[in-house]
């Protein structure tokens, strides 16, 4: 197919602006699926997804539309919204030339809708704007197309109006593609230069690597080299996404799709990597990626043991896939042999741990999540810390950095002064404000991520009442006055309750901590006396009295079913409390340090 | 019981073995339940199926009833028999000598037979008593809760201490057997109070005590009171030495603690309950009611309109089923037989489910017997004093 008649775009949007839908209906509207086919978020197919209702990965398609006498391939590319997965957006975007870039007609620009447009910018892209959702009974369609202008100085006489649910105006988009969107540049008997922007493990046909081709021409039957890796393999298949993968015989510059090379482990091939021609080799390979870094940590435990190895297969397992999540072994004197696993946020931990619990069927004791930290020891050396557990003796450090982000707010102006109490609250540093038109602004301010992990997404949506949105971007590490927390049960240390806090609000925190740690644990035979301490001195605690009494007054007819019920369900609940000396944490109790940042 | 060969369950398997064994639930049942779903008014902390104020659903009641039980086909002989509330004895002396003769109609009694009642001492007059006693009742269990006239009003109960006292004379002027259900931890109940309903029952001599600690169960006004703060439940210790009061003193005074709310003069256990904890079968019926029969219990729909309205639509009642495995089935027993004095009897467990109570729960038996709440003489498992205040984490732990 002559580039010419090629055009590549991702769409791109705050969450939940309709992404997903509007590709449903590019799909229908060009026969890529037929009425009968069609679902709702078709291309969100895996379980976490529909589940959700948002798009976790990526997913490319290729259509095709008449324009004019001529049929064009468009290949589309529907990313997800949330910032965790901001990594897909910029991976999907160095594969095209052009995006769509949503805009909920009520909601208007949002946090994300901001950062993926100047990602698009920043990349070269040619940005169609289009407002979405306009037969919603309420818009604001000419503020929006005024933020449009003034945020994001995009014209806004350029801006389509749709509805991708009711699947209005959806031919102007497709025209506007064909006519807007720059073809792709290589020629076809160019060197051949392919980006790996993806890959996927297929039980029958092993790795799936998919491919943007940027020039020449990949071939069934031919030779390719994997640049990075140095690895040569025959191109066994070759495919588009249609959606389902369909096979044809060449991809050429401009076209996206994917390879079968035979290689059996996702670990071989790299994401961002050039696939060239052994025989025809290119000057030099592509840019490539940026890795995605993990920036929130959390130990995962099995609750039996015996779960150990399970729990590492699986882990490998959705590793591969997933190349932006990460795990090493470690132990905890309180949880036993686990692994300290890394996310790129909060919503991708909870995936993580979904899919192992529901898929996998393992149960889980998960510590809460904290942050990585960077240390600077006696002796100029630096070290990186992501369990709480590890953090040296306090003599031996010279400066303790947390990762600060650069946090852009978007909120309607009655709402500023709360959303600055929250920042000054949280060690927030003032930068900007910029009024995207009288009724909203845009707030930035730099705040050390634990803040923004603790609680801030939810502080956010109580104080703008679910109407301000945020996004952030990690900009490196600064020194705080960070001091270890930990916290005893029954006079033993729990090293998997261990955190790290600012010395300003460790008081705080350790009372909040010991208050919800006696809710969470159950009254045993015994006094449990609760402590928060740092270093030997302790600054918070509380007891929870010994259980004198629990006794079933009724046990007739009904009643035993009932009460065995219940009685089983908490037996099943015990399965998830560990034990430390004498007393049963459960699970819960490990996350309440999280929740305890809320209360205060 | 059969005499199929067994597996040594002792071989190390971790699944415990089972023997098929004599199925408890393929016994005919020897029981019935009766349940009547009337009250003047309801109790802030009752959550009993019942209605109150609705005695314009009498008639439709023993109507559905009647229709429901013509399900059984023929006559049931049992040997206990047992009306539960709701208050029986709300009924009109008409409606109550028509529920009797339903149901000793359906459920033939012999002479030995126990027929059990249940009664508020409010409204409970000569006429009603000649009733019940005319019909065969043999044991009254009367809901008297308390002597104190401030527990009695906070309870939202409709009777007097004195109340109380006369009531117990007048029945027994007829029916000797009584039983009386006391309440203790009562917000602003203190001990001696509760000392002195217990002495004032003793005093009393009747044949059965139950004793039982106030719950605070969803949905009750009780409750969303406590929900709000306005009640707040005894602290705990308070509660625990109200229970230790109570089985002190009805023991000394010659009451045998035969299940963990129960105190009866020897020989007066309440026969019917103790088929609940024998996991023996029974019938049932009425809303709300629970029955075993053929190793699974099921319950009616506990709303008494849906449950007439179902009956007269010839559907089933039945709103819940709880079968249970084998091994559930064995645990459960197990449950049951700690609440009893009597314990459980690996012998009698065996016997009976097919499974050794060692292969069951080698760990919690470990465990307790060392803390000192359960007593292990090798052929039984029992309760011990402690134990009885622990009694559900103990016994939870063998579900
Ligand atoms: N009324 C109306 N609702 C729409 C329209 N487009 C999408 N929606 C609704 O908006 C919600 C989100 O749509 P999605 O397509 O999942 O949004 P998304 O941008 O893909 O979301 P993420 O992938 O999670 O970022 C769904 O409930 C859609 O039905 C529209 O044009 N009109
Ligand atoms: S009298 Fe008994 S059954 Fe009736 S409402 Fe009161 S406590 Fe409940
Ligand atoms: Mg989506």
């Amino acid at each position: 197919m002559h580039p010419r008649l090629i055009r590549n775009f991702s769409i791109i949007a705050h969450i939940d602006h309709g992404k997903s839908t509007l590709a449903d209906q590019l799909l229908l509207k060009t026969g890529a699926i037929t009425e009968r086919q069609f679902r709702d978020q078709i291309l969100d197919d895996l379980d976490v997804e529909r589940e959700r209702g948002i798009t976790v990965k990526a997913r490319t398609v290729a259509i095709h539309h008449e324009y004019k006498g001529e049929t064009y391939e468009l290949n589309l590319i529907d990313t997800p919204g949330h910032v965790d997965f901001a990594y897909e957006v910029s991976r999907s975007l160095a594969a095209c030339e052009g995006a769509l870039l949503l805009v909920d007609a009520f909601q208007g620009v949002q946090a994300q809708t901001v950062a993926n447009a100047y990602s698009a910018v920043n990349a070269n892209l040619t940005i169609i704007p289009v407002v979405n959702k306009i037969d919603l009974p309420v818009t604001r369609i000419d503020e929006v197309l005024h933020e449009i202008e003034t945020v994001l100085g995009l014209d806004p006489d350029e801006a389509l109006r749709v509805s991708a649910k009711k699947g209005i105006n959806i031919d102007q988009v497709l025209d506007a593609i064909v006519e807007r969107i720059p073809h792709p540049a290589g020629q076809p008997d160019d060197p051949l230069r392919a980006l790996v922007f993806d890959s996927k493990y297929d039980t029958y046909r092993g790795v799936v690597t998919y491919l943007r081709i940027k020039e020449g021409t990949v071939r069934k039957g031919q030779k390719i080299r994997f640049m990075k890796a140095g690895l040569v393999h025959d191109v066994l298949d070759v495919g588009q996404f249609r959606p389902e993968p369909t096979p044809c015989e060449e991809l050429g510059p401009g076209q996206v799709g994917y390879i079968i090379t035979g290689v059996k482990e996702l670990g071989k091939v790299h994401i961002g990597d050039t696939v060239s021609d052994p025989n025809n080799p290119p000057a030099e390979p592509l840019p490539g990626y940026k890795k995605p870094q993990q920036m929130v940590f959390c130990g995962m435990y099995p609750i039996e043991a015996t779960d150990f190895e399970k729990l590492r297969e699986e882990l490998q397992k959705l590793s591969l896939n997933d190349s932006s999540f990460s795990f090493t072994p470690e132990t905890s004197d309180a949880l036993g042999f686990g692994f300290r696993c890394g996310f790129l946020g909060l919503l991708h931990m909870e995936i993580i741990q979904q899919r192992l619990e529901k898929e996998q069927n393992i149960d889980l004791l998960q510590t809460a999540p904290n942050v990585t930290y960077e240390l600077l020891l006696r002796g100029d050396k630096t070290m990186l810390l992501d369990n709480p557990q590890n953090v040296p003796d306090a003599g031996s450090i010279e400066e303790f950095r947390e990762p600060i982000a650069k946090v852009n707010f978007i909120v309607t102006s009655d709402h500023i002064g709360a959303i600055m109490k929250l920042c000054e609250d949280r060690r927030g540093v003032y930068k900007t404000t910029e009024f995207l038109s009288p009724q909203r602004a845009q707030i930035v301010y730099e705040l050390p991520l634990a803040e923004i992990i603790y609680d801030m997404h939810d502080k956010l949506k109580s104080v703008t009442r679910g109407y301000g949105t945020m996004d952030y971007e990690i900009i490196g590490f600064r020194e705080a006055d960070l001091v270890k927390l930990d916290i005893l049960v029954k006079g033993v240390r729990v090293d998997a309750l261990a955190m790290i806090v600012h010395r300003s609000v460790a008081e705080r925190r350790g009372r909040a901590i010991c208050k919800k740690l006696k809710e969470e644990i159950s009254k045993h035979q015994f006094e449990i006396p609760l402590q928060a301490a740092i270093g030997g001195r302790v600054i918070a605690r509380e007891t929870i009295s010994a259980l004198r009494k629990n006794v079933t007054a009724k046990c007739y007819g009904g009643d035993i079913t009932r009460k065995r019920k219940l009685l089983q369900k908490q037996k099943e609940g015990k399965k998830r409390l560990k034990q430390f000396g004498e007393v049963e944490i459960p699970q819960k109790a490990f996350l309440s340090v999280l929740e305890a940042g809320n209360d205060e | 019981m059969s005499s199929e060969i067994l597996i040594s369950p002792h071989d190390g398997a971790t699944t415990p073995v089972r023997r098929p064994a004599s199925d408890a639930g393929n016994r005919v049942p020897r029981s019935a339940y009766i349940h009547v779903p009337f009250c003047a008014h309801r109790c802030g902390y009752c959550d009993f199926t019942l209605v109150a104020r609705r005695d314009d659903l009498v008639t439709p009641y023993l109507d559905a009833l009647e229709q429901d039980l013509q399900t059984l086909a023929d006559p049931q002989p049992v040997d206990t028999l047992f009306f539960g509330g709701g208050t029986p004895t709300h009924l009109d002396p008409a409606a109550l000598r028509r529920l009797i003769e339903l149901a000793c109609g359906w459920f033939p009694l012999h002479d030995a037979a126990e027929f059990s009642v249940e009664a508020n001492p409010f409204g409970l007059d000569e006429e009603k008593i000649a009733v019940l006693a005319d019909g065969g009742v043999n044991r009254v269990s009367l809901g008297v809760q308390s002597f104190d006239l401030e527990m009695l009003r906070f309870l939202e109960r409709d009777h007097t201490g004195d109340d109380a006292l006369h009531v117990v004379d007048r029945v027994r002027r007829r029916i000797e057997n009584v039983s009386l259900d006391l309440i203790f931890g009562v917000p602003g109940q203190t001990r001696e109070l509760w000392q002195q309903t217990l002495d004032q029952a003793i005093a009393l001599a009747p044949a059965h005590i139950s004793t039982y600690g106030l719950t605070f169960e969803k949905g009750t006004t009780f409750w969303s009171r406590r929900l709000k703060g306005t009640i707040a439940p005894v602290p705990d210790d308070l509660e625990r030495a109200m229970y230790g009061d109570a089985m002190d003193r009805l023991t000394a005074a010659g009451f045998v603690q035969y299940e963990l709310s129960n105190f009866a003069r020897p020989g007066r256990e309440c026969r019917h309950n103790q088929t609940y904890w024998r996991q023996d079968p029974y019938f049932g019926h009425g809303p709300g009611a629970a029955r075993y029969l053929r190793g699974k219990r099921s319950m009616n729909h506990r709303s008494v309109t849906t449950w007439i309205r179902r009956i007269q639509a010839g559907e089933s009642p039945i709103a819940e089923i709880d079968e249970l495995s084998p091994e559930d089935r064995a645990r459960e027993a197990i449950y049951l037989g700690l609440r009893q004095a009597d314990g459980v009897s690996r012998r009698e467990l065996f016997e009976r489910t097919g499974f050794h109570l060692d292969d069951l729960a080698a760990a919690a038996i470990r465990e307790h017997v060392g803390a000192g709440l359960l007593s292990d003489d090798g052929e039984s498992l029992r309760l011990t004093r402690e134990g009885r205040f622990l009694a559900d984490t103990v016994s939870g732990d063998f579900l």
